[in-house]
């Protein structure tokens, strides 16, 4: 199915999010690249109806649409899979088919509609009992049916935004299957993403933008270099990791011994240098957020961290960054300079707003935050929010507890980000923090926790480590 | 509150009353006459003023009480009960010994504050602790409240020979909130509402125990990161709410009745939340509006009289005066106006 997008421009107040897009795909997988802020879910929004463009047209098979309406994309065979699977958790799978039914009367007749999604299910070499509820299947198999769920209603186009971002290594294996076979069947897949292994695995072409505009049109065989220029203004600096200066302070860390394997290379409460950067790596899942999470809530049943003479470290020394911004770590509803205002709402009774306005404009500089102190949190980007809630945390020193730390970011946010938590290297406690990109994980950390599903599988130095160990483990298997 | 969101809500304010003046027409009824008649109502004489006060006195309080409840994010519904049993606190002091002292105002005021914020407290206890929501929780203790006031009225308090629910006996006057001329005007409760909307006006928007109490009832699950919890807020919020709601409870008693009655609290509580509703958290706005819903209270009673309309009527005008400002709010045609208004005045 081919669709093809014409001087799309769409404003946002000053703010041009997209400037005269012209993109044509004749089928295929299409990769729409950029970093945070580029452009992408606007335009991925104004193909899907969500958004109205201020000017242009969109065709599909050579036939003008009209735009700005979901309803009238549906219609064309547009649809669309979301970041966070947007299905009815409680209902069963062929409830929830039934549900989005576009093509059956008002009384359906079940057996017939379960037979030929039977048979769909077959098509793609997907087993799965209709009749369970979809809470119980993985996120993966939950997109997995959402994809087959758009093609029983008739979609020709399938976007896909950033799909695989709260993916294990086997769920991405799964979909990108399922992709590959959509493909054949004349279903044009749009691809959003800022990771670029991704791209390269299952895209046949793509668009690069850049501050709304396309600065690239590419197809197979991707040059990444070329790919990384366009994307960024800086090419690609590997960071440099700061070295330690020798620190004579020590703490202590420990986890109960129920989490643990027997196989132990780091015994508990060994005594770790202040300023040392502690990695949990584990898949997505695993309970490495929820480790972080415990420090935080300082559940001693669990662990605890505490200094060398035995104290543990007070509750307010403790800075925690939860995975998700909006739901756990940010206040929607309130600007920037409220936000920074409550940072210090324990020491101040009252509340000098030119003060704190001073206070933040500085933060704003220092994080490079694009945003200004009256906007509300949820108008920033999420490289933006990130930066945020870091330049939040009090400036004494503590132990930073951080989980996913880059989670969602592009690769220059995710850089700039990691270059922020190590400027506080030299001060803080500690820096501990999970992930599930075992890269992040052995780029920064000197210690590595490998958890799997709800075990600790290995605590020790990276030194004494190799990368493919960590792999090992966090898939569960001990040599 | 800045100039902008002023004048929108004037605008907005102009629209309302157009749709009432609509809705009134509609029945037949010439609003003019209407206004002309709760105008003379409420304000026509020195007396109608002091009693339009000793309504918006209540409303005010009830009305503050709410704004501390929703910033924290909960809906209390149990307002009502909270100013009863303030009433009931505020008759405590004036049935007993102290009845005939001339203290006795003062130390009702901190017993309608004690109980109306301890039935507060109550609602945010079982909601943090027991995990109850506080709309349920809320509408049983109105109940209960309810129910005590008349317990104590039929018992206990009733007057003597007769038990009847007209209320107990009226208080020494050494028990009434102390006014000034000879019409009685509530200078005491004057003071105290001022008071309390300067100082709340202070605590949300200048103090970090109001900023708090917003994120709280922003984002429950993110205080913790900023060093403070939640559950302390809210159960702050219901005990502040409570006390306020026990001085409007306080105001009815001995500043409007002088007595205790089944219906004491003239359920300005439920037309407080309706009240809150179109202010959201904004206290300038509550201080005028809720002086608005006062006058049209008071003023009713002239329908009857002038017009031979039903006091009803008044209920008709400050429900749908709520609605069209709510559905006007979700419209958003203040600012096209705004903006026509400004692009003529431009050329």
């Amino acid at each position: 199915m081919k669709i093809e997008l014409k001087n799309i421009s769409k404003s946002f107040g000053s703010l041009e999010a997209n400037k005269e897009i012209s993109i044509s795909i004749s089928g295929g997988i299409h990769a729409l690249l950029g970093e945070n802020g580029a452009g992408k879910s606007t335009l991925v929004k104004i193909i899907s109806g969500q958004l109205n463009p201020d000017k242009g047209s969109i065709l599909i098979s050579d036939k003008k649409i009209n735009l700005g309406s979901p309803k009238i994309a549906i219609n064309n065979g547009i649809g669309m899979l979301n970041q966070n699977p947007l299905d009815f958790a409680n209902l069963s799978v062929l409830e929830s088919f039934l549900v989005g039914n576009t093509q059956n009367s008002f009384i359906s007749n079940h057996r017939k509609t379960k037979e030929k999604i039977l048979h769909l299910f077959d098509n793609y070499d997907i087993e799965i009992d209709l009749n369970e509820k979809i809470s119980s299947f993985s996120i993966g198999q939950r997109q997995q049916i959402e994809l087959l769920r758009l093609l029983y209603n008739g979609v020709k186009i399938i976007i896909l935004d950033e799909p695989t971002s709260a993916f294990s290594l086997e769920q991405k294996r799964m979909i990108f299957d399922t992709l590959n076979k959509l493909t054949k069947e004349d279903i044009t897949i749009i691809f959003v993403s800022h990771k670029l292994d991704e791209v390269f695995e299952i895209c046949d072409s793509g668009t690069v933008l850049k501050e709304g505009k396309v600065v690239y049109s590419m197809n197979k065989p991707f040059d990444s270099d070329t790919i990384f220029a366009k994307m960024f203004d800086d090419t690609r600096t590997k960071n440099k990791i700061k070295k330690n200066e020798k620190r004579s302070n020590k703490f202590k860390l420990f986890f109960n011994e129920l989490y643990m394997t027997k196989h132990k290379t780091f015994p508990n409460e060994s005594l770790i240098e202040f300023g040392t950067v502690l990695g949990i790596a584990g898949l997505q899942g695993s309970m490495n957020d929820r480790l972080v999470k415990n420090l935080f809530t300082r559940d001693f049943s669990k662990s605890g961290i505490f200094f060398d003479n035995g104290d543990y470290i007070e509750k307010n020394k403790l800075y925690y960054m939860p995975a998700d911004r909006l739901e756990r770590g940010l206040f929607q509803d309130l600007t920037l300079k409220e936000h920074f205002a409550l940072t210090y709402s324990h020491i101040n009774k009252y509340i000098n707003w030119n003060d704190i306005a001073i206070y933040g404009e500085k933060k704003i500089q220092e994080y490079d935050i694009k945003a200004t102190l009256t906007q509300k949190v949820d108008q920033l980007s999420g490289g933006n929010q990130q930066r945020l809630m870091l330049s939040l945390l009090p400036e004494s020193p503590g132990v930073l507890l951080l989980e996913q730390p880059t989670r969602g970011l592009d690769y220059n946010s995710a850089n700039k980000m990691w270059d922020m938590i190590l400027d506080r290297k030299k001060n803080d406690i500690a820096i501990i923090f999970s992930s599930t990109d075992l890269d992040e994980i052995w780029d920064y950390s000197d210690i590595i926790i490998s958890v799997s599903g709800n075990t600790i599988m290995d605590i020790e130095n990276k030194r004494k480590l190799k990368k493919e160990n960590i792999a090992r483990y966090v898939s569960g298997i001990i040599d | 509150m800045n100039f902008n969101d002023l004048k929108i809500n004037f605008i907005r304010f102009i629209l309302a009353i157009l749709i009432i003046f609509f809705l009134l027409l509609s029945f037949g009824i010439n609003p003019l006459d209407v206004t002309n008649a709760l105008f003379i109502g409420s304000f026509g004489s020195f007396e109608k003023i002091i009693r339009t006060i000793l309504v918006w006195v209540p409303i005010s309080l009830a009305s503050i009480a709410l704004i501390y409840t929703f910033s924290s994010g909960m809906w209390n519904i149990g307002i009502e009960g909270q100013i009863i049993m303030g009433a009931i606190g505020a008759t405590f002091i004036a049935r007993s010994f102290l009845g005939d002292n001339f203290i006795s105002p003062y130390i009702q005021l901190i017993m309608a504050l004690g109980f109306g914020g301890f039935w507060g407290f109550i609602c945010a206890i079982l909601k943090v602790k027991g995990g109850v929501h506080e709309i349920f929780s809320g509408l049983g203790l109105d109940f209960v409240a309810s129910g005590i006031a008349i317990y104590l009225i039929i018992g206990p308090w009733k007057r003597k020979g007769i038990a009847s629910t007209s209320g107990t006996e009226i208080f020494h006057e050494s028990s009434w909130i102390p006014t000034v001329g000879n019409l009685d005007f509530p200078i005491f409760l004057f003071l105290i509402v001022i008071l309390v909307y300067g100082f709340s006006y202070f605590l949300l928007s200048q103090s970090s125990f109001g900023l708090r109490l917003k994120a709280t009832g922003i984002n429950f699950f993110a205080t913790n990161r900023f060093n403070f919890s939640s559950e302390r807020y809210i159960i702050y919020s219901f005990i502040i709410a409570g006390a306020l709601a026990g001085i409007a409870g306080f105001s009815q008693v001995s500043g409007s009745y002088h007595k205790l009655v089944p219906t004491i609290s003239g359920g300005f509580g439920f037309l407080s939340i309706l009240l809150v509703l179109i202010c959201s958290r904004n206290i300038f706005l509550t201080f005028i509006i809720s002086f608005l819903f006062a006058a049209l209270i008071v003023g009713g009673s002239q329908l009857q009289i002038k017009l031979d309309l039903d006091h009803s009527l008044v209920g008709i005008i400050q429900a749908s005066f709520v609605l069209s400002w709510l559905i006007l709010q979700r419209v958003n045609l203040e600012k096209k106006i705004l903006n026509i208004f400004s692009k003529v005045l431009t050329k």
